[in-house]
């Protein structure tokens, strides 16, 4: 916890829970799974922009009107089948877990957004809510890194940015952008303002460093203060990311062009690669993201093409991560903002549908090769299992070894769960870890 | 070496001293002087420090005391020759020459008052609104009506009522000369906060009493003695504003969602007090928030105006004005009360409080991690968002037209404050910035043009002109940025540094040192 973040908040000793939250930061869990054998160390966020269907990915309805034209096949588990155009998805079944009932009440791009990203509904007592991944940041990452803790690869949403809230610019997402007109080319992943422009050579580079070291030991002394301590902590970061050149991370061409190809050419499968390497480097929760699934009109062409560029990618990042032995400790969480509806629409389309949706988990603490819930022979209705934003985030918490009672402090002094009250673990698929004992 | 012009730029002196004494605000009968306010400031907080054995810091020099009033008053650091001008010609009274001149001079081509306007405008807005979320970026349309009223130093309860009573209906749209239309003036601000009775109440209590109710929304507060009933209380104030317009009903009376009770309106913390009839609601309660007796309102509006020139408000909290003992409370009244005597009179407070010797003392030395100044005296100040982007078209000798493509008017300004927004704290003792604001100031495109030989205003300036030798070049960029010659440690590192490189690579030293310079704390903390 940064020293600047709660200076002079006296609130603190007023309240018992408080106390308790800020020396809590979920390490007793992960000591304990540690003593399994996985600790927890990232999440990879595969984020779908626009509300991806489900009656055509993860929940189809082959037979009834409403399924469509989408065609399923089997997966790697008996029982379980997806879409036809999710192939390499189906044979990574074992290690994912769909749920198929999902259920929120935010039809908005932006509130849906929201919800998702933050576990609270918005607007809720002025409380600016932390995203997803200035929450997992904050639990998993390493402060002394070279990395920031939360990568954002090619954002895109509608309206809510996901920024750290209350937690601070620390935990703020060190955003990479994906500018490429042509999807299938590759990626320009670059993060803004990180290369020193194009004259400045290795040299006077390091004579500048020289030169701010100056300025700021003199400043130090002179005007000694919390202030002045946290620019300098903020700019040697800064500068240790510069000279590291973010840890190469960024070097996509050190991979083998076989591997980049099995990822797809494209920004998102590029994309996934950055985020292994990421995750690899250290950075405890990259989020990678692909637009394009609020399918108004024409929804079968478009998702099938989506799903073109999601299925090498995501098998490619699972199969990657097993291999290098960071499946047990990276979990993956795939979803949007809400699902489609399953009556299709006079353009051919799916409407917005936060009823009954699917979303899916997977590596970290996941038990994968399961499917939770279900929604009837037409899909409008959750028939089994609701599971509710509260449930959702109590899950994924699990899948990273942090108790889903866990509080951050907000600046007021306020308790701030994780977790809405009430939400519950997916048992089937995480087991909750132990709570400190008080 | 700098020409010096002696007895013009006297005359000019003693003219400017009659015009700034001429608009000042003048002593009354009923009120003391600004002069004797200042007097007064610094012997409450003489006897304070004495009774706590607590030695005064010694008083800033010059420079420091420059680049201070500039910041805190118009929003930017001095020009080069508004630096030089300062600091070489000397007169006994050229500090309070200076805080004069920065809040009442409206001639050109400084015209300081008027930057001065919209510096303390863009403050208010942001304590007004803070946060970075949409909303809260539409509130910037308030400054234009917020500058207006800095300008003519309208009385700040008259600010409040036209704040707290300010309707969408039939309002004519602000125009503006130089920027086009803007908003719908005063009434935006309840749309910015977010459109409902429960959002206005809770921002009006904590703009204008220094108290945080938002939490008795839902439920009884657990720190502090508000109830759910005084928050619903304050809400049916404002049941008028809903669905984007804002107004008043006949009646004051709301229903929160979900809930079976009614309540009617009741004035914070005097529930029994009557509301007179013949007026809005608002308009009540705006009678009743600027009443003299009201010892939140006047207090409020002192401990900010204090946290702003100071760093740190009179109370250790200026948003829970409620919690804090008598004793911290003790000097604040009595301030608050000469302020009320004053006619709520927000220029002569702001004078009042630069012309004190408190002013002028040096930032209290903070030993331990995340130790507190003692009371009045300064903690080290962060520039906002705003005085970054200033103080940069400053150092950098940006053009400001339209015309010319500035940095002001093309995007880049809107960029880097919203990037810097980003992180940025509300509180100006408490400097945030995370990975992205650090990137922007060491590689973003104002930086490398700035440090570009060939792109460079100040940097092609000083290294063309014939008048500096290297030491003068050097002062010259110190100048630019620090508002302050360098010290000998300083030259004699530096200069070493430039000696090193031969030939043409000399000319990329200076860029290196001013790379350094905009991006050392010294750049974007205030002593």
């Amino acid at each position: 916890m940064s020293p600047t973040d709660f200076t002079r908040r006296d609130f603190i000793k007023l309240s018992f829970a408080s106390a308790f939250g800020v020396s809590y930061s979920g390490w007793m869990p992960r000591l304990a799974l540690a003593a399994e054998g996985t600790k927890p160390k990232a999440c990879i966020l595969l984020w779908m922009a626009g509300g991806p269907t489900q009656t055509d990915t993860f929940d189809l309805k082959v037979g009834h009107a409403n399924g469509g034209p989408s065609k399923a096949i089997e997966t790697a588990v008996p029982g379980i089948q997806i879409s036809e155009h999710l192939p390499g998805v189906a044979s990574q079944m074992k290690d994912l877990a769909i749920i198929r009932s999902m259920t929120t009440q935010e039809g908005d791009h932006d509130r849906a957004t929201r919800l998702m990203l933050t576990g609270h509904r918005p607007g809720q007592e002025g409380v600016n809510y932390p995203s997803l991944g200035s929450l997992f940041a904050k639990e998993l990452g390493d402060e002394e890194s070279d990395l920031p803790a939360y990568v954002s690869v090619s954002p895109f949403r509608f309206g809510f940015s996901g920024g750290p809230g209350f937690l601070g610019p620390n935990y703020a997402p060190l955003t990479v952008s994906g500018e490429s007109d042509d999807p299938e080319a590759r990626a320009n992943l670059s993060v803004e303002n990180l290369k020193p422009p194009a004259g400045v050579t290795k040299e006077s580079l390091e004579r500048r460093m020289e030169i701010s070291k100056f300025l700021q030991d003199d400043f130090a002394v002179r005007a000694n203060s919390s202030s002045t301590r946290t620019h300098k902590a903020n700019f040697s970061r800064a500068m240790r990311m510069i000279a590291s050149n973010a840890k190469g991370a960024f070097k996509l061409d050190e991979e083998p062009a076989a591997i980049r190809d099995k990822y797809g050419r494209s920004r998102f499968g590029q994309g996934c690669l950055l985020a292994r390497r990421l995750v690899e480097r250290g950075a405890a929760f990259v989020e990678v993201t692909l637009e394009g699934w609020d399918t108004h009109a024409d929804n079968f062409n478009a998702v099938k093409r989506l799903s073109g560029t999601l299925d090498p990618a995501w098998t490619t990042l699972m199969t990657d991560l097993r291999d290098r032995g960071m499946l047990g400790s990276t979990l993956v969480v795939w979803m949007g903002e809400f699902g489609r509806t399953p009556k299709i629409t006079a353009t051919t389309g799916r409407d917005h549908f936060p009823l009954a949706w699917s979303t899916v988990l997977g590596g970290g603490g996941i038990k994968g090769g399961q499917a939770i819930g279900s929604t009837g022979a037409a899909g409008t209705e959750v028939a089994d299992r609701p599971v509710k934003i509260a449930d959702f985030y109590a899950t994924m918490c699990a899948g990273i070894g942090v108790s889903p009672e866990h509080e951050n402090i907000s600046p007021e002094g306020r308790p701030i769960p994780l977790v809405e009250r009430g939400g519950k673990v997916i048992e089937e698929i995480a087991t909750v870890p132990p709570k400190k004992k008080a | 070496m700098v020409v010096k012009l002696a007895f013009p730029f006297l005359a000019v002196v003693l003219l400017q001293a009659a015009i700034a004494a001429a608009d000042e605000p003048a002593a009354t009968s009923e009120r003391m002087s600004t002069e004797n306010l200042a007097i007064w400031i610094d012997e409450r907080f003489a006897e304070a420090w004495q009774e706590s054995n607590i030695v005064p810091p010694a008083e800033v020099d010059d420079a420091t005391f420059l680049k201070r009033s500039y910041l805190d008053l118009r929003g930017s650091i001095p020009s080069v020759s508004e630096a030089r001008d300062f600091l070489d010609y000397g007169s006994g009274h050229r500090r309070a020459l200076l805080i004069d001149r920065l809040l009442n001079e409206r001639r050109r081509p400084d015209k300081h008052a008027d930057r001065t306007a919209a510096h303390w405008a863009t403050v208010w807005r942001r304590m007004m609104v803070p946060g970075n979320t949409p909303e809260a970026q539409m509130a910037v349309r308030l400054e234009p009506w917020l500058a207006e009223q800095f300008v003519a130093n309208v009385r700040y309860d008259e600010v409040a009522r036209k704040l707290i009573t300010a309707t969408s209906d039939g309002q004519a749209m602000v125009v503006n000369p130089r920027l086009g239309p803007q908003g719908t003036g005063p009434a935006l601000f309840y749309q910015a906060v977010g459109g409902k009775p429960e959002t206005a109440a809770s921002s009006v209590s904590r703009v204008f009493l220094g108290v945080r109710i938002g939490c008795a929304e839902c439920h009884d507060h657990p720190f502090a003695s508000w109830k759910q009933k005084d928050f619903w209380g304050m809400a049916a104030f404002f049941s008028g504003i809903k669905d984007g317009s804002v107004g008043d009903l006949q009646v004051a009376r709301i229903r929160p969602e979900n809930s079976p009770t009614e309540y009617t309106a009741a004035f914070l913390g005097d529930a029994g007090a009557v509301i007179s009839k013949g007026k809005t609601p608002r308009q009540a309660l705006a009678d009743w928030m600027v009443a003299e007796n009201n010892s939140l309102f006047a207090a409020t509006a002192v401990n900010r105006v204090w946290q702003h020139l100071i760093g740190h408000g009179l109370t250790e909290s200026v948003d829970d004005l409620d919690k804090a003992s008598p004793a911290e409370r003790q000097i604040l009244d009595q301030l608050a009360k000469l302020f009320v005597e004053s006619g709520f009179d927000m220029r002569w407070l702001i004078t009042g409080v630069c012309k004190s010797k408190l002013y002028q003392r040096e930032c209290a030395a903070m030993v331990q991690a995340d130790a507190e100044p003692p009371p009045g005296q300064r903690p080290i100040k962060t520039l906002s968002p705003e005085q970054i982007f200033n103080s940069l078209e400053q150092a950098l000798s940006l053009p400001i037209a339209r015309a010319d493509d500035s940095a002001r008017f093309n995007g880049l300004r809107t960029q880097l404050i919203a990037r810097l927004n980003e992180a940025a704290s509300n509180k100006p003792d408490e400097f945030r910035a995370g990975i992205p604001q650090a990137l922007l100031m060491m590689n973003g495109r104002l930086t490398v043009e700035a440090t570009d030989l060939n792109q460079s205003r100040t940097l092609r300036g000083v290294l063309d002109s014939p008048f500096l030798d290297t030491d003068g070049k050097l002062t010259a960029l110190y100048l630019a940025t620090f508002s302050r010659p360098p010290r000998d440690d300083e030259k004699q590192f530096l200069l070493e540094h430039i000696r090193q490189q031969a030939g043409e690579q000399q000319q990329q030293a200076y860029a290196e040192i001013f790379w350094g310079l905009l991006n050392s704390p010294e750049f974007v903390l205030q002593k």
